[in-house]
């Protein structure tokens, strides 16, 4: 079911892939009037930028032209924008596309700002980078050489339009350059050849141009990125990309001698660090790989990013490869919106690496939160979408859906934002942490039955016994202390008297509180008995507090008869006070001995 | 009434019956011990990373890996072509796999659980749970000893005792910390099989022995650990010498043992060792004795004095011939093991030095030294004679046990730094008796200075001021001298060098910063992506399980030392000159040669020093006789690397993929180049080049450095 699924999936994306390709053919009365070419060979990429002047000699209006691609940079291009010259900001629309009669060629469709009108002119810039085009020559050097590479291409604009008149300027790494073709005319001074310009020249005409030049920028070449993105919706937004890179210059021949390495700084074409901007709110970032942390990194916080400066572990000469990972979390704020249960994801399709990087496989999976349904996506560019996948990790019952991306041949112009809309249901955020408490909740639960219950499958008399002797003891000290507070209630109510010398009030709370008093003094009594049948030896404590109690109930008593004088007017203040001095004292010490024996039950 | 408002915070423990408090109390001790042992081993993982360290964990690590990968059948069919080409290893075969199956468990469980926790981490932080755990054990052993408090004594001290920590701690995955825990369950469950001498509990002990076979099995292949199978077969047989034998211990030892026995051979690695090997015989022998002794006892009960005297005598007589006779028989027809040279070395420590180079080559194997003994066990060196003491005034069976234990222990960590690991934790019972025993004796006369000012007068006892004396030193912290309860966490602080990983190096730099030197895993990673998938690193043999797991590169020999001749061999073709060397390397196919190197950072523990060890183990087997150590000295008996040095030393392998271009290299200002920051001297054969090797990579430090065997020349020269 699963794997029907699958090619029924991979059968859509084919279809919709193949639906997009145009089909076009050669408008004969288009015409470049003037094109200039710059190739930019200084790094290890092929920039070109082709400045065309199109001239429409038909009769009717054009709305787009075709750009070919050379066939010798057919396989390498990765990116490709057109604009208006002067007007850089606004890209035309270019989409690839299918000319009957040229299906040798390679052929982008780019779409004109406005429809250009039978005699007039337009200019366009066509910007493309081309990966992989230059190739070391020689192919392998020892560590003290420095590496030279080979441009190999067409000295024409390649197109399916007649040209007029074109030059091409090509831009090298630096003053040395060991050979270049000699197709007249050309120039050279400092980092740039010039050719041209060359007149009328036929559609699809081809001429060849070599240049070997020294070149030491660092040839380095993402093999594979799998970027990982995991979206939470407590507030953050883990990212982790694993980084394979290899060292796609001159391979080394030879020993690596680390102390020529050391001592002459030498070997130019290796690499020795690189740095990666990430995201300015990016912070927890850490850099590893398979065997553990690697020590060797720099972080550098400015405004618009957080500048990392990564050394891998060993420097990277010609065919080296190494491999690593950088993670860091964005705040979810910055890259996640929502209007109601619906939720945007706006976040870059890779992120920088390095200057001039070329990345030649991505694998990007964004890992939604769990419960997030109705997945759409939008993307700048071309992008395949692999089936989505399920991840689990802490506390998931469901997992995750997991939306994989993949492209191929990528570089810096790449770096641009996608969207990914989805609805999650708010309270679906509580699920988790009341999955906590309920496992808490039932953790505690089994732990206090199992402690309250009895599983013995035998009984065990004494341990019963002991058991119920101390829930009488439990009872018995309940019961005190609410007796001792009667006794409050007794100072209370005496007190009252004295103030108020409302006899008949004091009669009737005396006698409430006389009634509470018997209750529990019976009660006690009862647990005495109880104590006693049980063998315990608390019972004679139990007995002995009673029995201080009685000494308690006698001196309030005393309280009372001698409140009532007072009141009567029968005894003199002083001599009450003196009463009430002796009585209070006893009441306390009685009343201390009492506590003690309490506790000491 | 008022009076009744204390202090809250104690006013609710107040409330509680004394029993509750009493429990509370216990586990709220017992909970803080654990987590302490806990944290304190986090250490290096804190400093530096969640890593495994040192050698041997490494494999561990490799073998969990592929266990939680590949499953339990795979891993059990196991043939790993990785390590000791050509011969390769069958790994399922030969490791007791308690370790490895412990750690997929959890990891199991957890992801189970959507505790996405990776393996890695798993194992780094299993020794310190492990260690948590004995110390719960500690306190359970203890009050089956003596009493609770003395078990919660025992289990503070446990948690924080050097000579354990230094074992468990975080990142060192190896069977010593999980076999302590194993152990001392072990224990605890024989103690109370002894006690009650029910089934019950004997054969529980036999689920912690399947555990504690961890410890039997794997480690007694290093010699160590023989004493401890023999332990309790030593206290049965104590128990009977002193007249202590009853039905109790006759039912748990005989159903110990037979149980244990059977279920231990099981395990294929084991197999028939437990009725085989001269080890495992006390066990055997032991229980003969019990059924005899039980006989014996029955006979007794039935028969006249007299009758019984004359079948005794004559039983003795026979049963000892015939054991005699059958033992000679066996051991002629190959039957028992011969005792191994682990075992001699045990008991004899000069005895592998003179014998077994490569027993002797390890540190671990070499007899303790008396500030080592302080050092790991600190105070508890002084309260193990006062435990003991205890322990004999008041004789019971399971005090014979621990005093066995102890004593035996304290033989056998004298002879073997690497058992200082298993007297830790008797230690730490013995000291807990012992202080615990001191503190309740002493503890009532320890007057309260608050209770002082309201009553001036106190009955004084004749002997009250020594007593208060002995107590103020135990454990009052305010007096001038210093408290010896506290003793021990204050001298934790040397601790810190055994806590730092030794796959990552630090260093102070000249202003103050640290510097790391992580050469190691510079160079394994270097290995691991730049050079062929099936290329055969040779290095010495202490680096071959952290090549393996980290380079994931086939390497010639590894820290499982099982064949001698493999890494004589190699030993051979690094004390060799480059030709003959180069004859070894073609023939054991090598393509990368890695040393390690210290000269340039003062690293101490590099192959250069190591030289000698490879030169013995090369020069002990019949195809290196060619190599002797006299000729790697000066003629003074010296060993030395300047110009001084023997000119077989200065040519050898070794030396010049050492010192490769190291001739010209500044280390320290004032000194000349190729200075060696490590043997402080100027090296004496600077200007050379290497034929038939390629320097292939060093590191940043020239920590490590690997070689690249050359291929043959396509005619011949």
């Amino acid at each position: 079911m699963k794997t029907r699924l699958l090619t029924l999936l991979l059968l859509h994306f084919f279809v919709s892939a193949y639906c997009k390709v145009n089909q076009d053919t050669i408008d004969g009365n288009i015409v470049n009037a003037k094109v200039d070419r710059r190739l930019d060979i200084s790094s290890h990429l092929l920039k070109t930028v082709t400045s065309i002047t199109l001239t429409n000699k038909g009769s009717s209006a054009v709305r787009h032209f075709l750009f070919a691609v050379d066939p010798t940079l057919k396989d390498s291009l990765s990116y490709i924008s057109a604009s208006v010259k002067d007007h850089k900001s606004d890209k035309l629309e270019v989409s690839e596309t299918n000319v009957p009669g040229h299906s040798d060629k390679r052929f982008y469709r780019v779409a004109l700002p406005s429809s250009l009108e039978a005699g007039k002119t337009v200019s366009i810039d066509v910007d493309a980078v081309y990966t992989h085009v230059l190739t070391p020559f020689p192919s392998s050097i020892t560590q003290a050489e420095k590496q030279l590479v080979v441009l190999e291409t067409n000295l024409y604009f390649y197109s399916p339009y007649p040209t007029t008149s074109q030059t091409t300027t090509v831009i090298t790494a630096n003053t040395n350059v060991e050979s270049y073709t000699k197709t007249k005319p050309v120039s050279q001074s400092d980092t740039t050849i010039n050719y041209g310009p060359f007149e009328d020249t036929v559609p699809f005409s081809e001429a060849p141009l070599r240049v070997h030049e020294e070149n030491n920028s660092p040839f380095l070449t993402v093999t594979y990125l799998e970027r990982l993105v995991e979206v939470s919706h407590w507030g953050n937004i883990a990212v982790e990309e694993h980084v394979d890179v290899r060292h796609t210059g001159a391979t080394l021949k030879g020993p690596f001698s680390r102390f020529d390495y050391q001592r002459q700084q030498d070997g130019y074409a290796s690499v020795k660090q690189f740095k990666t901007s990430l995201p300015a709110s990016a912070h927890d970032v850490y850099y590893r790989d398979e065997i553990g942390n690697i020590s060797t990194s720099n972080l550098r916080e400015s405004d618009e990013s957080v500048e990392v400066e990564l050394r891998p572990r060993f420097p990277l000469f010609g065919g080296w490869k190494t491999r690593y990972i950088l993670g860091y979390n964005v705040p979810s704020y910055e890259y996640l919106f929502n209007k109601g249960d619906h939720y945007a994801l706006k976040i870059r399709f890779i992120d920088h690496i390095y200057d001039d990087m070329v990345v030649d496989e991505v694998l990007l999976k964004i890992i939604l939160p769990e419960g997030a349904k109705d997945i759409q996506l939008k993307v700048p560019f071309d992008v395949e979408r692999r089936g989505d996948d399920v991840h689990y990790t802490y506390l998931d019952t469901l997992g995750r859906p997991v939306v994989v991306l993949h492209k191929l041949n990528l570089v810096e112009q790449h770096i641009q934002d996608f969207e990914l809309h989805y609805t999650f249901q708010r309270l679906r955020l509580l699920q988790e942490p009341l999955l906590v408490v309920g496992a808490f909740y039932l953790l505690f639960l089994a732990v206090i039955i199992y402690v309250r219950l009895d599983f013995s499958i035998t009984k065990d008399e004494a341990k019963e016994s002991r058991m119920r002797v101390s829930s009488l003891i439990d009872e018995v000290q309940s019961a005190h202390d609410r007796r001792s507070a009667l006794y409050q209630s007794y100072d209370d109510a005496i007190n009252k008297y004295k103030s108020s010398k409302d006899l008949a009030a004091f009669v009737l709370s005396r006698k409430k509180i006389d009634a509470d008093y018997k209750q529990l003094t019976q009660q006690i009594q009862n647990l005495q008995a109880q104590l006693k049948a049980e063998g315990s030896d608390a019972a004679e404590k139990v007995s002995e507090l009673q029995r201080l109690d009685v000494l308690y109930k006698e001196q309030i008593a005393l309280a009372i008869t001698a409140a009532e004088k007072l009141v009567a007017g029968k005894l003199a203040r002083a001599q009450y006070l003196e009463n009430e001095g002796a009585i209070t004292g006893k009441c306390e010490e009685t009343y201390k001995k009492m506590e003690s024996l309490r506790s000491a039950l | 009434m008022k009076k009744i408002q204390g202090t809250w915070g104690l006013q609710w423990l107040m409330r509680m019956s004394p029993d509750k408090q009493d429990t509370l109390l216990k586990m709220v001790i017992l909970t803080l011990a654990a987590i302490l042992s806990f944290s304190t081993r986090l250490f290096s993982v804190l400093r530096f990373e969640s890593v495994i360290h040192e050698f041997d964990p490494y494999f561990n690590y490799r073998t969990t890996r592929f266990l939680a990968e590949e499953g339990f059948y795979n891993f059990h069919n196991w043939f790993d072509d990785r390590a000791w080409y050509p011969l390769g290893r069958i790994i399922g075969g030969t490791i007791y796999p308690g370790l490895m199956v412990t750690s997929a468990l959890i990891y199991h469980v957890m992801n189970f659980l959507h505790l996405t926790i990776d393996v890695r981490n798993v194992c780094v932080f299993l020794a310190p749970l492990f260690s948590s755990f004995t110390t719960i054990v500690t306190f359970y052993f203890t009050k089956e000893l003596k009493d609770a408090s003395a078990g919660l004594v025992a289990a503070s001290m446990l948690a924080i005792v050097p000579g354990y920590i230094s074992r468990s701690v975080a990142g060192s995955y190896d069977n010593e910390g999980i076999a302590i825990f194993c152990m001392l369950l072990t224990y605890t469950l024989w103690i109370k099989a002894v006690k009650t001498g029910s089934i019950f509990w004997a054969s529980f002990v036999l689920f912690s022995i399947l555990l504690h076979g961890e410890c039997r099995y794997l480690v007694s292949s290093w010699g160590g650990y023989v004493f401890l199978i023999n332990l309790i077969p030593l206290h049965v047989l104590m128990l009977m010498i002193t007249g202590r034998f009853s039905h109790r211990i006759y039912v748990a030892y005989s159903t110990v043992y037979c149980l244990g026995t059977i279920l231990s051979m099981q395990i294929s690695f084991v197999g028939f060792q437990p009725v085989q090997s001269s080890e495992h015989m006390a066990a055997l022998g032991v229980f003969g004795l019990c059924q005899i002794h039980a006989f014996v006892d029955f006979l007794r009960s039935k028969m006249s004095t007299e009758h019984f005297n004359i079948l005794f005598r004559s039983l003795v007589l026979l049963v000892g011939s015939v054991v005699f006779a059958a033992a000679a028989v066996a051991t002629a027809l190959g039957k028992i093991a011969p005792w191994t040279g682990r075992f001699y070395s045990l008991l004899d420590p000069s005895y592998a030095k003179n014998n077994i180079p490569i027993i002797a080559s390890v540190s671990e194997h070499q007899p303790t030294t008396w500030s080592s003994f302080y050092f790991d066990l600190q105070l508890l060196m002084f309260l193990f004679p006062v435990g003991l003491y205890y322990c004999f005034t008041k004789l019971t069976d399971a005090n014979i046990f621990i005093i066995m234990y102890g004593v035996t222990s304290i033989y056998f960590a004298g002879v073997m730094v690497r058992l200082m690991l298993v007297l830790a934790p008797v230690m730490c019972v013995l000291g807990g008796i012992g202080m615990s025993a001191v503190l309740t004796t002493y503890m009532k006369n320890l007057d309260n200075p608050m209770k002082k000012e309201k009553k001036s007068t106190k009955k004084i006892e004749s002997n009250y001021p020594l007593k208060n004396e002995v107590d103020c030193h135990l454990c009052n912290p305010t007096n001038d001298s210093f408290p010896v309860v506290l003793h021990l966490p204050l001298h934790l602080g040397h601790l810190r060098s055994l806590l730092v990983p030794s796959i990552v190096l630090s260093a102070r730099g000249g202003d103050g910063s640290r510097i790391i030197f992580d050469d190691f895993r510079e160079a394994y990673y270097w290995l691991r992506h730049n050079t062929p998938e099936d290329a055969k690193v040779m290095s010495w043999w202490d680096y071959g399980y952290q090549i393996t797991a980290m380079a994931n590169r086939t390497i010639l020999v590894d820290n499982n030392t099982w064949n001698n001749t493999h890494i004589s061999r190699v030993g051979q073709a690094m004390a060799s000159t480059e030709e003959k060397a180069y004859e070894i390397m073609r023939e054991l196919d090598v393509n990368y040669v890695l040393v390690i190197f210290g000269g340039l950072t003062g690293y101490s523990s590099d192959d250069i020093n190591k030289f000698l060890w490879m030169v013995r183990i090369g020069g002990s087997t019949d195809r290196g006789s060619h190599i002797k150590e006299w000729d790697y000295y000066t003629p003074q008996g010296e060993f030395r690397v300047d110009k001084e040095g023997s000119p077989v030393l200065l040519n050898c392998l070794m030396y010049k993929m050492c010192y490769y271009r190291f001739g010209s290299v500044y280390t320290e200002g004032g000194k000349p180049t190729g200075y060696d920051r490590v043997r402080n001297t100027e090296i004496g054969n600077k200007d050379f080049e290497l034929d038939v090797l390629e320097e292939a990579y060093t590191t940043e430090h020239w920590l490590v450095r690997i070689y690249k065997v050359k291929d043959l020349d396509n005619r011949g020269a």
